[in-house]
């Protein structure tokens, strides 16, 4: 592959809209023949990572009963003691900017800790019941949001606000938001609704105050599909107008966020979330008028309905793009 | 022969080159500036953004059909072939004009293209009532699509179609028997590769590099699956009805189970001899199914013996291969490549790390006591 791609370079060069210094040393560059392995070994360690945390869950549950709580569980502590022991001796200490670990191999250990520290804690829970109701949850969450701020682990940060969901009752993982347990059970919309008006809050508190700016995606990305999930099987419920004006804000709110942090990302979700839920609106109003004789002409219309969305979704990419890029097409 | 001005399509590699050369620091942003407003483009769209038009594209494509079938439904009551290939000819005319006005992995025009062939092949399909003829039709159309509109996933389903046509001749039709079908996968997976190897190194194919990388991929997925041990006796017992008792073996096992780790193995010492990233992927990737397959036949360890020595094993491993590329300059290295997004890569991570975490399980066996509701694992719906 390098070679072809050196081709354009030459073209580049021809056309002279690089110069002969930068050529050099884009060879230079070449001739050291790097081939990085960087981010497959970090998906290495981190396959090994989840690979061995879920054996210790299934040694758990396989053997609750036959090895000793007390053995198991001094196991687990040991194991965890001696992970976190290396992570705060590596560890260059808290703070407000992005820190990283000389050796990225501790990121690795600090998730490790972490969801080993979630297993102990449900362990404990299960057996001594020392957390009373759904505490157990928080502790984890506590102990995910510690070792994400001290550690500077985006994984760690995840596992904190997942346990919070838990901890309210809602499990937002992407597979099970997927699957959508909250479509079963109405309530579970509000709770959703106000954890995720938290992580906003939170996430623009912390934003004021430059505290980890990094973590800003994660929080936008998890409180962005968790309000609007929870709004489009609000929509689908009986008080579904309630929903509108949420739905609506929400989507303004991360539609305006997508530009401030220039997340591709962001904007597709906030635009695809919007569309589905104004599709959904559309048709509840369809619904509301009850006349069979319309589906025909519905049906009619859809096509020029769907190329006149193509057309406006085309404008908004257009200027979405100009203003990421500011003059890179 | 391409439906896009070729030169239009090569200013769209030079100013992907120069994004590279940007994003490893090479290059300054205003020469970036300059190189992307200097060339004419056509009108792409980046990955999260294509998959957006992408879905609108099917969207349109299939109120366009429901349109139709709504007017002419009754009409053609008896001919309702004759509307798939009305449909096809659709996707085809909206290829082409979307080709006209210059989208180019956009989206919109992907949706169209796939649209178009899964219409022909359907309608081939529904004519000659043969699964021999739609492979057929999905080799043809597919490679024009590829060539046509330089478009990656036709090159996919073009390959697709080749394999499944002599796979049908083999299985269905009983053109020679069923016994030399890893075989013919071989062979398959040699020539595909071959072609890739011939093209690729041709400058004239540069424009095709996306598609050809994909071929590649195929055709060393090919190669491995035709010989994989489970995927070898799993058919023969499907197809050739061998029932393979306790202490006796498929035929020429040895040779499957050798190729079974054999195959992966080569495909990562050739990826790292020859800088090779995709290839190295899909060698650790096959190596895991390697891996898969004797524990499906063999339970050697208990399940979670085998996640734990696992867990351990892949964490050893990158633990001392960081250890030792750490400081390398030149050649394999830890160092991130210039302009390597590691930041993707952790957000992808922080982001997946709870689909695949534990912690669930436990935490519902924590509550299983006071709630009941047992091991779901779905929350804590139960406890409130």
């Amino acid at each position: 592959m390098g070679k072809e791609i050196n081709e354009f370079t030459e073209e580049l060069l021809a056309r002279e809209l690089i110069t002969d210094a930068q050529m050099k040393s884009i060879k230079q560059y070449d001739a050291l023949g790097i081939f990085s392995l960087h981010n497959e070994l970090r998906f290495l360690l981190y396959l090994g990572v989840l690979l061995f945390t879920s054996g210790v869950g299934v040694v758990i549950y396989k053997n609750i009963d036959s090895i000793g709580h007390i053995a198991l569980l001094s196991v687990l502590f040991v194991i965890t003691g001696i992970g976190f022991y290396f992570c705060f001796k590596k560890a260059k200490g808290f703070d407000k900017n992005e820190v990283l670990f000389d050796n990225p191999v501790y990121d690795y250990i600090v998730l490790l800790c972490t969801i080993l520290s979630c297993v102990f804690i449900g362990y404990l829970q299960f057996q001594y019941a020392v957390f009373g109701y759904g505490l157990s949850s928080l502790v984890c969450s506590a102990v995910g949001f510690f070792c994400a701020y001290y550690f500077d682990n985006k994984s760690a940060l995840s596992i904190g606000i997942t346990g919070l969901a838990t901890f309210i009752g809602i499990t937002v993982t992407p597979k099970t938001l997927m699957e959508n347990e909250i479509y079963s059970n109405p309530n579970l919309s509000y709770y959703g609704l106000a954890l995720g008006a938290i992580l906003i809050l939170w996430m623009e508190y912390f934003v004021r105050q430059n505290l980890k700016k990094h973590f800003h995606i994660v929080y936008a990305t998890f409180a962005l599909n968790l309000v609007c999930i929870c709004c489009i099987a609000g929509l689908l419920e009986d008080f579904w107008f309630v929903f509108v004006p949420l739905m609506a804000a929400a989507i303004y709110y991360f539609y305006k966020l997508s530009y401030q942090i220039h997340s591709t990302f962001i904007f597709v979700l906030s635009l695809l979330y919007g569309y589905i839920g104004i599709n959904i609106f559309l048709g509840r109003l369809i619904g509301l008028l009850n006349v069979d004789d319309l589906v025909s002409f519905i049906l009619f219309c859809s096509p020029f309905y769907v190329i006149g969305s193509i057309v406006l979704f085309i404008k908004m990419v257009q200027k979405f793009n100009k203003e990421k890029h500011a003059g890179i097409r | 022969m391409q439906a896009y001005d070729r030169e239009a399509l090569e200013n769209g590699l030079l100013v992907t080159e120069a994004k590279r050369l940007f994003a490893m620091k090479f290059i300054s942003k205003e020469q970036l500036t300059i190189v992307c407003t200097e060339f004419s483009l056509l009108k792409s769209s980046s990955i999260f953004i294509r998959f957006g038009f992408f879905l609108l594209g099917l969207f349109l494509f299939s109120s366009i059909a429901g349109f139709l079938a709504l007017i002419f439904g009754q009409i053609l009551d008896s001919h309702f072939q004759a509307m798939v290939y009305t449909y096809a000819v659709i996707g085809f005319v909206g290829s082409e004009v979307l080709a006209k006005s210059l989208y180019y992995r956009h989206g919109l025009d992907d949706a169209f293209i796939i649209c178009a062939q899964a219409a022909i092949c359907g309608a081939i399909g529904m004519t000659f009532e043969s699964s021999v003829s739609v492979f057929a039709a999905m080799f043809v159309i597919g490679l024009v699509c590829c060539i046509r509109y330089v478009n990656t996933i036709s090159a996919l389903i073009s390959c697709v179609g080749l394999v499944g046509f002599f796979f049908t001749l083999i299985t269905e039709l009983k053109v020679i028997s069923s016994m030399y079908l890893p075989f013919i996968g071989l062979i398959l997976a040699t020539v595909i590769y071959y072609v890739f190897y011939k093209l690729n190194s041709s400058a004239k194919f540069l424009i095709y590099q996306n598609a050809l990388q994909l071929i590649k991929i195929f055709s060393l997925v090919l190669a491995y699956a035709s010989v994989n041990y489970m995927v070898v006796r799993e058919l023969s017992e499907s197809l050739m009805g061998i029932v393979v008792q306790k202490g006796h073996d498929i035929p020429l096992a040895f040779l499957f189970y050798g190729l079974t780790f054999l195959i992966p193995l080569a495909f990562i010492y050739y990826s790292l001899y020859s800088k090779d990233k995709l290839m190295l992927i899909i060698g650790f990737l096959t190596f895991g199914f390697s891996i898969y397959t004797i524990r499906f036949y063999y339970h050697i360890l208990p399940v979670e013996v085998a996640l734990l020595l696992g867990g351990i094993a892949l964490f050893g491993i990158a633990y001392f291969a960081i250890r030792i590329l750490k400081d390398k300059e030149t050649g394999i290295t830890f160092k991130e490549a210039r302009g390597s997004e590691t930041d993707v890569l952790t957000n992808l991570q922080a982001l997946v790390v709870n689909s695949q975490v534990d912690v669930k399980p436990m935490e519902s066996n924590s509550k299983m006591p006071f709630g009941g509701g047992g091991f779901s694992g779905g929350g804590a719906g139960e406890s409130f």
